[in-house]
């Protein structure tokens, strides 16, 4: 296990360095750089502009920013001026600076993460706490009414937008005024107490959780579903059953232990989109997670702040994998990694 | 290539046997010809404005005069509702008359339309855009790219699957290595992020047709590592069956190989395997055309014109517009996924490769 | 069983998160109000400005929104993007403002002004008593410090060049305390408006300033986690800021401006602004009776006024808005790196010959646009200021209504024939046919493009529309200069020296060809000649005579073909009292004036 571990993050550098890489290539193709939204401003001057292109170094090559960058890339800083002794460390990761907010870029993903990661969350839950009892109580009485419903739900919810839906809600909120109109909290949540602010919060989060959680629900389920099923047809439930096995202790016991088994593996993957998967959801619902601070990034060509979350991303996605491996051993003791 | 002929044939005889995969054939069946008829079923080409009636509801029809009219409508205020209808009055449907300049297929000339209007009013079956285009004529011809983008991507896509996976389960090696090395990397970067930064690098100035093709490569770009890598797990286990070993044997080179003996008998799971991601390719497309970074006016697609639904005035009053692409990307996305389930069905029951 | 009494326990579940959702749904209901900031009321400064409107009660909340997220409030940076700079308005003031409503130029920090005779040197009386919001007194070290920073060759920014005549800073001299004398390189028509610039507070920024760091000083991180620092002159100071989702802001308890019956501006307590991505979600909050104020764009005017009554609001018609929509031609001359030229030399011949432009400027449905695209809340536009602009705005420009015969009387002038099948030819043969590049993301604008294609058609022109990404665009028509035909919007500014860099002919926004080192054509030369004149004489009068003369000619060539201006509409809460409503610019532009007859938006 220790091995797969040490591995795994041995990997994890190639991989960083190749992505980063490309991006860079990929953004500098892109016409214009981060100075070119100032060139239809009447009064600004020619100077102004040349000034700002040097300071941010985007005279130079692209690999040398990229090698610039790259330089500075680190996991914590060492300010050896500092007062005090603790002072000199700095562990905030350095991912470079933004030229749209002049600020680092660490600081920008640390505003935007919770947002996200609470929406990824909430939604993930919404979706496993729905779908895994609905997919096995579909797998055992399979072909019944209630299996093809479910079934026929499952379709509709892979099939819609998700863009799509998210605009639906939005007008929901609008027409009914149930619910607030994008955003994360309210302008009152300053002001609030500690319980009202959780529930201003939940109140802001039901909306873009269950849009971006219905695929979800309907992936899972259909997993769950196939597993089930595939595991009750298998040689060692007949056996249990031979033995003389409560039919409950049977499927809890045996057939869904072993059944959960891929979803766990679905769970890293689910792990690795925490960051990334609710670009869509955040644009279309005013959401102010990562998602709309990259696809502003893209637009803006702030290159380092594209390139932040993308790494941010590839490590959430060896990390998630490595989880999920981990716990497809400890689930299963056939498993086995050398 | 005549056992790839048989067997496709009998899966598609079991496609039709099962109700489902019936019902969404027909459903995809109807959705192409749309496609293919588009000009002759619309009253009015994607480009045809009238200033004079933005933002119009859709319009009623009436029976007149022993014939079937369209409504004709009075402008109250230049709001969405702003237009009243005139008691009685309207203008006579022709069909099968002539109409706008077409080519059929590209090919033939025709001026030939399913409706038209003769007189002043105008037919809007579902309403008119913010420059007073017919919206029902731009959903009919934004049927195009949906259907056509998945097509052209997935076979782009399974093309490059196929070569790499092959050749990497075939050779292994320092090949497999680096192609399986580079799939990884691929699936490693969240998909959306490369779509959009794809779309970034190469924001110069395209035609129309050179966009279409631009999605087309960006998408399958991203997509084909997911197929390289089932084909490459399916090379690897025939490698070693006797009748590829024996080929070695008999001196044939990798390439005939590859296409006589491996293709065949993966030929179905790829067409499964095609028939799965093609809603992936839709929906990108949607996602980049709503995002403004995608088709573009004056040209039409679905995602496009979801993304001109976006105004709230839109959504607040002209409803029917907002939720016509939509429904049309759900239904064609919900086809292709209940036909590529049937067919993974008939094909891998057991869903040994092929995992929703 | 298991499975059974797994059943039960979801449906258990089901019920609690339905209970939980009603619980938020009924919180959201009564949403409370921010508490009531105490004050403490000293004496206000000896030279306070006392406000002209009748005085209101104290108290209240002004819900706003912020079209984007504010990327910084450093003073030097701000004034690059809208939001930010909008945020840091409400903080830093300058010697002199800008009085919306009568548009003229008054005292500011500094109570008053005299200009030597000269006309290059203004001695600036600063407000004595005036203080900044921690209570540090505002001086005329503040101000020297203020240009100090603005001329350094270590902080580029935007404003330096408007504070600068000939390239040369202002010199910039304190007196005493409360004195300070600026002298002009040479007469600066614009001096008083512009020399309003934002002061910084020299004690909280001169360490910065020392060490190098001032660019990345009042940065975001620092709004978010010592607002305090942040101090201001300004009616409001940073009471919270959470990025990319508000602002909140207070009164600034040490404001220099007082009501006639003594009582310190600004009445509210305090400002919150919601920071949104895009103008739909803001619209959407206004509407349904979530904020004060709103811009409210012009197509979805008819719904948001008919939710007015029951949210208490008033949608305001404030009449043609200072944005301009334009279609030029490239006239660029030059070839690129390869030695192709920019223009196919035959087409170039049709984009300078002004019948041509006229021709294309008769052949507009102007009104159709207005009507169609607008739905009627805009007017046709002839020259780059637009009528909202009263001071500047010359009503007797040439005008080019929707007439096709002139065009073709005009084409056919110009040598242009048509054939059988109605598509325009110029002399040699060649068909008229161009594309039109624009930026995609401009809904507005694309609809424009669309119409002057149809426009177009009539003339048998044909005409490709293409959406550019905005930076492709930008490149094209600023540097490669590969692209036939251009459709843009401005947003023009009060002062006409705004207006230099599209004007002059070496301006950088000379669409049509920037940069010329000498003028090609004598009437570009003529509007370089009247650009100077106006900027070298204080006399208001003078100036408006040569401005005038500019939009003449610019009408009468058509270098730039104006096409329709956007009226502007506000909505705001009718809970507010003491509006001033300016011809130009925002309704809530005096907000420290206003105050709320009702303390509860909802």
């Amino acid at each position: 296990m220790k091995a797969l571990i040490i591995k795994r993050l041995l990997i994890l550098i190639p991989m960083l360095l190749v992505v980063s890489l490309m991006v860079s290539l990929l953004m500098s193709l892109a016409p214009g750089d981060p100075v070119s939204q100032f060139e239809m401003m009447p009064d600004v001057d020619a100077e102004y502009l040349q000034r700002l292109r040097q300071e941010f170094g985007l005279d130079q090559p692209w690999y040398m920013q990229y090698f610039h960058w790259l330089g500075q890339v680190l996991p914590f800083s060492y300010h050896p001026d500092a007062a005090s002794f603790w002072q000199r460390f700095d562990f905030r990761p350095n991912f470079g600076f933004s030229y749209y907010y002049r600020t680092e870029v660490w600081d920008l993903l640390v505003q935007r993460m919770p947002a996200t990661i609470l929406l990824s969350l909430t939604s993930l839950v919404l979706a496993w706490v729905i779908a895994i009892p609905l997919g096995v109580l579909a797998a055992i009485y399979k072909d019944s009414i209630f299996d093809r419903i479910s079934q026929m739900l499952a379709y509709a919810a892979l099939s819609i937008p998700e863009f799509f839906l998210a605009l639906l809600a939005l007008v929901f909120a609008a027409k009914t005024g149930w619910f607030p109109i994008g955003g994360f909290t309210s302008v009152e949540h300053d002001f609030l107490s500690p319980w009202g602010r959780f529930l201003d919060i939940a109140h802001h989060l039901l909306l873009p959780t269950i849009v971006l959680g219905i695929g979800g629900v309907a992936g899972v389920m259909r997993i769950m579903r196939a597993n089930f099923l595939d595991n009750i047809r298998s040689e060692y439930v007949v056996t249990a059953r031979a033995k003389g096995l409560a039919e409950g202790a049977v499927m809890f016991r045996h057939v869904f232990r072993n059944a959960i088994n891929p979803l766990i593996t679905a769970a890293g993957f689910a792990f690795s989109s925490i960051l990334s998967g609710a670009l869509l959801v955040e644009i279309v619902m005013n959401y102010p997670g990562i998602g709309q601070l990259v696809y502003n990034a893209l637009l803006q060509q702030d290159a380092f702040v594209v390139q932040a979350s993308v790494l941010m991303s590839v490590i959430m996605l060896m990390i998630g994998n490595l989880l999920a491996d981990i716990a497809l051993a400890m689930n299963d003791p056939r498993i086995r990694y050398d | 290539m005549i056992r790839v002929s048989v067997m496709t044939s009998s899966m598609f005889k079991e496609l039709l046997r099962r109700p489902a995969g019936l019902t969404v054939f027909i459903v995809l069946v109807l959705f192409y010809l749309v496609a293919i008829f588009a000009d002759f079923l619309s009253p009015y080409s994607v480009t045809d404005q009238d200033l004079q009636h933005t933002f119009h509801p859709p319009t009623a029809l009436l029976w007149k005069d022993g014939g079937l009219h369209v409504q004709r409508y009075e402008m109250q205020s230049r709001d969405l509702s702003g237009y009243t209808p005139v008691v009685g009055e309207g203008s006579p449907l022709r069909f099968f008359a002539p109409g706008y300049e077409y080519h059929l297929l590209g090919l033939v000339p025709m001026s030939h339309h399913l409706i038209t209007v003769d007189g002043p009013d105008r037919l809007y079956l579902l309403g008119s855009d913010q420059v007073g285009r017919d919206i029902y004529s731009r959903l009919l011809h934004g049927t195009r790219i949906s259907l056509s983008i998945g097509l052209i991507g997935i076979a782009v896509s399974m093309c490059i699957g196929f070569i790499v996976g092959g050749l990497a389960g075939y050779f292994g090696g320092a090949f497999d290595n680096i192609a399986m090395r580079l799939t990884e990397f691929l699936m490693a970067i969240p998909g959306l992020y490369l779509l959009l930064a794809l779309r970034g690098a190469f924001a110069e100035s395209f035609t129309p047709t050179q966009m279409f093709f631009l999605i087309v490569f960006i998408l399958s770009f991203i997509g084909w590592s997911g197929t390289a890598r089932i084909i490459r797990g399916m090379t690897l286990s025939l490698r070693n069956r006797q009748f590829v070993m024996a080929a070695e044997v008999m001196g044939q080179s990798s390439w005939k190989i590859l296409w006589k003996h491996v293709l065949p008998n993966v030929f179905s799971y790829l067409i499964v395997a095609a028939t799965i991601s093609i809603p992936g390719y839709i929906l990108g497309e949607a996602a980049l055309s709503f995002l403004g970074l995608g088709i573009q006016d004056p040209s039409v697609s679905w995602g496009l014109m979801l993304s001109q639904a976006q105004n709230p005035q839109v959504f607040m009053e002209g409803y029917w517009w907002f939720l016509v692409p939509g429904l049309a990307i759900f239904v064609t996305v919900i086809s292709f996924n209940v036909l590529g389930d049937v067919l993974r069905d008939i094909i891998d029951p057991k869903q040994k490769f092929l995992r929703s | 069983m298991i499975i059974m009494s797994m059943s039960v326990n979801i449906l258990r579940l089901w019920v609690l998160a339905a209970l939980l959702t009603m619980a938020t749904v009924l919180s959201a209901c009564g949403p409370g109000q921010p508490p009531e900031r105490a004050r403490p009321q000293g004496p206000p400064p000896a030279d306070a400005d006392v406000s002209r409107m009748p005085p209101g009660q104290q108290g209240g909340v002004f819900f706003g929104t912020l079209g984007g997220m504010p990327r910084t409030l450093n003073p030097l940076q701000a004034g690059e993007d809208a939001s930010s700079a909008m945020a840091l308005s409400r903080l830093l003031e300058g010697l002199t403002r800008f009085d919306s409503a009568r548009e003229e130029v008054v005292p500011g920090l500094a109570k008053s002004w005299d200009v030597g005779a000269d006309q290059k040197t203004f001695t600036f009386h600063l407000r004595r008593g005036v203080q900044w919001s921690d209570g540090h007194p505002f001086t005329a070290d503040d101000v020297v410090f203020t240009f100090q920073a603005i001329y350094d060759d270590r902080y580029p920014n935007r404003q330096k060049s408007e504070l600068s005549v000939n390239g040369k800073p202002f010199e910039v001299e304190k007196i005493d305390d409360y004195t300070v004398r600026f002298r002009t390189a040479d007469i600066y028509a614009p001096f008083l408006l512009y020399v309003g610039t934002s002061i910084m507070p020299r004690h909280k920024l001169i360490q910065a300033f020392d060490d190098g760091s001032l660019m990345r000083a009042w940065s975001v991180r620092d709004a978010q986690f010592t607002p305090e620092k942040i101090v201001s002159t300004g009616p409001l100071i940073l009471e919270r800021f959470r990025p990319a989702e508000r602002i909140v802001y207070a009164a600034n308890p040490h404001y220099y401006r007082i009501d006639s019956a003594g009582q310190r501006l600004p009445y509210i307590d305090r400002f919150i602004e919601r920071i949104v991505n895009g103008q739909q979600a803001s619209t959407l909050a206004f509407a349904y009776g979530q904020s004060d104020y709103e811009n409210v764009e012009v197509r979805n005017v008819g719904w948001v006024k008919r939710n007015a009554e029951r949210h208490g609001f008033t949608v305001y018609d404030r009449g043609p808005s200072q944005s301009t929509n334009f279609i030029w031609f490239n006239q660029n001359p030059g070839s690129n790196a390869r030695g192709e030229p920019y223009v196919e030399p035959y087409k170039l011949a049709w984009f300078k010959d002004s019948r041509f432009r006229q021709a294309i400027s008769y052949g507009i449905d102007r009104e159709g646009i207005v009507q169609g695209v607008l739905l009627g809340r805009g007017l046709p536009l002839w020259g780059p200021v637009s009528p909202a602009n009263r001071s500047w705005y010359n009503p007797d420009v040439q005008r080019y209504p929707f007439d096709p015969q002139r065009a073709r009387a005009l084409l056919r002038e110009a040598g242009f024939t048509w054939d059988a099948a109605g598509k325009l030819h110029d002399r040699d043969g060649h068909a008229v046919a161009f594309s039109l590049s624009t930026n995609e993301d401009n809904e507005v604008r694309q609809a424009i493009g669309l119409v002057f294609i149809e426009n177009m058609k009539q003339l048998g022109i044909d005409v490709r529309l293409q959406p550019l990404d905005f930076n492709t665009f930008v490149g094209k028509v600023m540097s490669s200069f590969d692209y036939e035909a251009g459709l843009l919007g401005l947003t023009g500014s009060w002062d006409p020296q705004g207006g230099w860099s599209v004007y002059h002919s070496a301006g950088r926004l000379h669409m049509w060809s920037p940069g010329q080192k000498t003028p090609q054509t004598p009437w570009e030369a003529r509007i370089d000649e009247l650009m100077q004149l106006q900027l070298r004489t204080l006399d208001v009068e003078a100036r408006r005579r040569y401005v005038f003369e500019v939009q003449d000619i610019l009408a009468r060539e058509q270098p730039l073909i104006y096409t329709v201006t956007v009226n502007s509409y506000e909505g705001l809460q009718n809970r507010w009292r003491n509006l001033d409503p300016p011809q130009m610019g925002t309704l809530v532009w005096n907000y420290d004036e206003m105050w709320a007859e009702t303390l509860l938006l909802r």
